[in-house]
């Protein structure tokens, strides 16, 4: 007997009354509402579209920043970083895909019958949680592996050889096995937190504007000359962005204002907070 | 029976009216009614001036009032760089001089340790004739001179620049200059061949005195190599050596029997003299200083005279660093607020259906889309206006404060020109930006979809300009609408001296409105795709 029927100590009268009609199931199990979660992302088109969007933008500029990078004699540039830059301008279609998830629920007044159907919000939560991991870490692995690959294919070319200190790009070289892992491990988060602002703000425009300021002005401004180093480095190492893609750092760890670990973590931080707020807030209002 | 003629029902309503300002009240009111909007438009402003005074006020702790050895205030104001070596006389009330240069070589000075494919030529060195007010560092001028990289120049006043023949000088194709004198004004004049003159420019220097000092100058400014790595600065400066050849000199005017006298103006902010720690950047700096340089050299002997200078330079101080164009960046908040609403103005009538009623009631979709922009331009354009206006002079202030001097980073009033660029140019810029970001919302009917277009096109080249090497980072300043940023520059910059313009230290590729027209061809062809869009699809 599951715990709905039992509720109170007594069965529930309802329940008896229905009990003969049809298997009733106090809760959606989380295995339903994850297949339910799985149907309807995958039969929107926008999904498909914003995937392929953060893959080619990532692998695309990534592979433009590989080419633009010269090494004409020593140079203290990071390949591996270097490789990945393209995970800037891709996480904003992560962004925009996680935001959706939840946001063009509230807009088209999906989100009722999906809590009609699954009415453990935080088992809804959930199962979005889970499809939206699995979908862009997966699409971050493709992306990741194909600027890795392309700055395999181009750094040696433009000096970043054995003759300046380089190793071929490799994932059997530790640091950029770390590196590369982290970025999608960063994407998946990426998106995690703006599934949990998208839930806390129900409105997709604002969301999406809230995380695009996180993710691209505050990277900005900790970056400008003008900043005294102080400043600086408490934007680099609180704000989610920029702590979370120390983790593709692979020379010079000792001169980042935040380890890669732990300015993963830093982001983990952040997500958690957003997850735990747009939870809290998708239990205790209306829908 | 005589049937009546029946006549259709008609409504007693007037017809719907859809003119354009009819439209436009429409928009107007659909745009004020809704709170939120309104809300957001007036933190977009507030934001906007919040962000800029509070990046003014922890940014100032970088650099202390002594860091700037500025050598002189020029006739503006401005701080300038006036150092070079002069072989002077006296020039009373009208005259001329007049030169034949027939070589100039620049290199930089031995000794510095530079390999070879580093090798530079300041294209910016120079040599020829000058009329100044007098001995003082910053005294008004007017200069003809030849350059290794721009040809004959003449310049004036520091700020001043105009070219006369192209071309390297040689002994083969060697350069005749000549200044004229008359009262307060002062002409230049070039010629390939001694008989035939074309005039390059005419300067009226405010306040020459009746005797003026005319002459020779030669003047090498260092060479500046700059290399930008994931938001760090690896700049060079090179010590560089002129030397340059003159004949054929004829001075009228001056006293009878005076003799030419040799000398260095002003002091150095280069090798030998103060070093000039504004060049050197805040990480990763490099103020190399190799050798010494040898002292400035002349010679005259059988009407031959012979020049050379190192580390000089007759021309407006420029700072790497712009520090209000970078606090002004804080606008980047309110910008994303704006770009919010520019999409949403359209994307929202998509979600709510709306759209089918306005077009219902205005079937010419073209004039719809034209209406709403006019009234999201304009309603962003006002609200900038204010938060810019307001922002601006508390920044300046601040950084002023914190310990940006005035002399080299000026304050500029908001009636000024420069000041005007920088608030009405804010303004403009967030009004266009509005507009791209409608557009993005009509073509895409999605937010999300239409806010991230936005923020990719018109923010994210900004931070990847910063990560990336210089050059793909300038072209993306040059291509997409975030050129138009070079509109917030605090310093105007110089073609005619050579400085490091890094995206990092807030310097753009583009000229200012240059980079807006950029932004501008985008929102044009934003608006034609949005509108032939609205045209070809339903509702």
């Amino acid at each position: 007997m599951t715990r709905a029927l039992s509720a109170g100590g007594a069965p529930l009268r309802g329940a008896a009354l229905l009990r003969g009609a049809a298997p009733l199931r106090g809760a959606t199990p989380l295995r339903e509402a994850v297949h339910a979660e799985w149907t309807k992302l995958r039969t929107v088109p926008s999904t498909g579209w914003l995937l392929l969007t953060a893959i080619v933008l990532t692998a695309g500029v990534g592979a433009l920043t590989t080419t633009a990078e010269k090494c004409p004699a020593s140079c203290g540039a990071d390949p591996t970083k270097l490789s990945l830059t393209g995970i800037l301008p891709g996480q904003a279609a992560i962004a925009v895909l996680a935001v959706l998830v939840m946001t063009s629920e509230y807009s088209s007044g999906m989100i009722r019958i999906t809590l009609t159907a699954v009415p453990r919000r935080a088992t809804a939560m959930a199962a979005k949680a889970i499809i939206l991991s699995g979908v862009v870490l997966t699409a971050g692995t493709v992306a990741v592996l194909a600027s890795v690959l392309a700055g395999r294919l181009i750094l040696p070319g433009n000096g970043f050889s054995a003759a300046h200190g380089f190793a071929a790009l490799s994932l059997g070289n530790g640091p950029t096995l770390r590196a590369a892992a982290g970025s999608v491990l960063y994407l998946g988060l990426i998106a995690l937190f703006s599934l949990g602002l998208g839930t806390a703000l129900r409105d997709s425009g604002a969301s999406i504007a809230v995380i695009l300021s996180l993710l691209y002005i505050v990277p900005l401004l900790s970056d400008l000359g003008v900043l005294a180093p102080a400043w600086k480095h408490r934007l680099q190492e609180y704000g989610p962005a920029t702590a979370g893609l120390a983790i593709q750092a692979t020379r010079n760890l000792p001169k980042l204002p935040i380890g890669p670990w732990p300015g993963l973590g830093v982001l983990a931080a952040w997500t958690a907070a957003a997850l735990l707020a747009g939870g809290l807030l998708l239990r205790l209002r209306d829908v | 029976m005589s049937t009546g003629t029946m006549s259709p029902y008609q409504s007693g309503q007037r017809p719907g009216r859809d003119d354009f300002p009819h439209l436009l009240r429409a928009e107007w009111t659909k745009f004020r009614t809704v709170r939120g909007w309104v809300i957001a438009m007036v933190a977009a402003a507030v934001l906007t001036g919040l962000a800029v005074v509070a990046l003014a006020g922890i940014g100032g702790g970088q650099q202390n009032p002594g860091a700037h050895p500025v050598a002189a205030i020029g006739p503006g104001g401005q701080a300038v760089t006036d150092h070079f070596y002069f072989v002077r006389q006296s020039l009373a009330g009208h005259g001329s001089i007049t030169v034949r240069v027939t070589s100039l070589a620049d290199n930089e000075l031995p000794g510095q340790g530079l390999p070879a494919h580093y090798l530079p030529a300041q294209p910016w060195a120079k040599a020829g004739i000058i009329i100044k007010a007098g001995t003082k560092p910053g005294s008004a001028y007017a200069a003809v001179m030849v350059t290794p990289g721009h040809g004959v120049r003449m310049q004036y006043d520091f700020t001043h620049d105009a070219a006369g023949l192209a071309g390297p000088v040689s002994a083969a194709s060697p350069r005749w200059l000549r200044l004229t004198r008359s009262g307060d004004t002062v002409t230049g004049y070039d010629s390939a061949d001694g008989t035939h003159w074309a005039e390059i420019g005419t300067a009226r220097l405010a306040g020459l005195p009746a005797t003026a000092q005319a002459g020779l100058f030669a003047a090498s400014p260092q060479y500046l190599q700059a290399v930008q790595q994931f938001a760090n600065n690896n700049n060079a400066f090179y010590d560089t050596q002129a030397t340059a050849a003159f004949d054929h000199v004829r001075l009228t005017g001056g006293q009878p029997g005076g003799a030419w006298r040799g000398g260095v103006i002003g002091f150095p902010t280069g090798p030998g003299g103060q070093r000039d720690i504004s060049r050197c950047g805040p990480s990763g700096q490099d103020c190399r200083k190799i050798g010494s340089a040898p002292a400035a050299r002349f010679s005259q002997a059988a009407g031959r005279f012979t020049l050379s200078d190192s580390g000089g330079d007759i021309a407006p101080y420029i700072t790497d660093v712009d520090p209000l164009g970078l606090v002004l960046k804080g606008s980047l908040i309110g910008l994303i607020a704006v770009i919010a609403l520019g999409a949403m103005f359209i994307t929202a009538e998509y979600r709510r259906g709306l759209i089918r009623t306005t077009f219902s009631a205005s079937p010419r979709r073209g004039r719809v889309l034209a209406a709403k922009a006019v009234v999201i331009g304009s309603a962003t354009f006002v609200a900038g206006l204010v938060g810019a206006a307001i922002a601006v002079p508390i920044a300046e202030r601040k950084l002023h404060a914190g310990g940006w001097v005035s002399s080299v980073f000026p304050v500029w009033s908001l009636t000024s020109g420069h000041g005007l660029q920088i608030v009405l140019g804010t303004a403009a810029l967030l009004a266009v930006a509005a507009v791209l970001a409608l557009c993005a919302g009509a073509v895409l009917r999605s937010s999300a979809g239409a806010i991230t277009a936005g923020v990719v096109v018109l923010i994210v080249p900004l931070l990847l300009a910063v990560v990336l090497p210089q050059g793909p980072g300038d072209w993306l300043l040059r291509l997409t609408p975030a050129a138009a940023f070079g509109l917030q520059q605090g310093t105007p910059h110089y073609s005619q001296v050579m400085s490091f313009c890094q995206p990092y230290n807030g310097c753009f590729p583009l000229s200012p409105w240059y980079g807006f027209a950029v932004l501008c061809v985008w929102a044009a062809a934003g608006l034609a795709l949005a509108t032939y869009l609205l045209r070809r699809r339903d509702a």
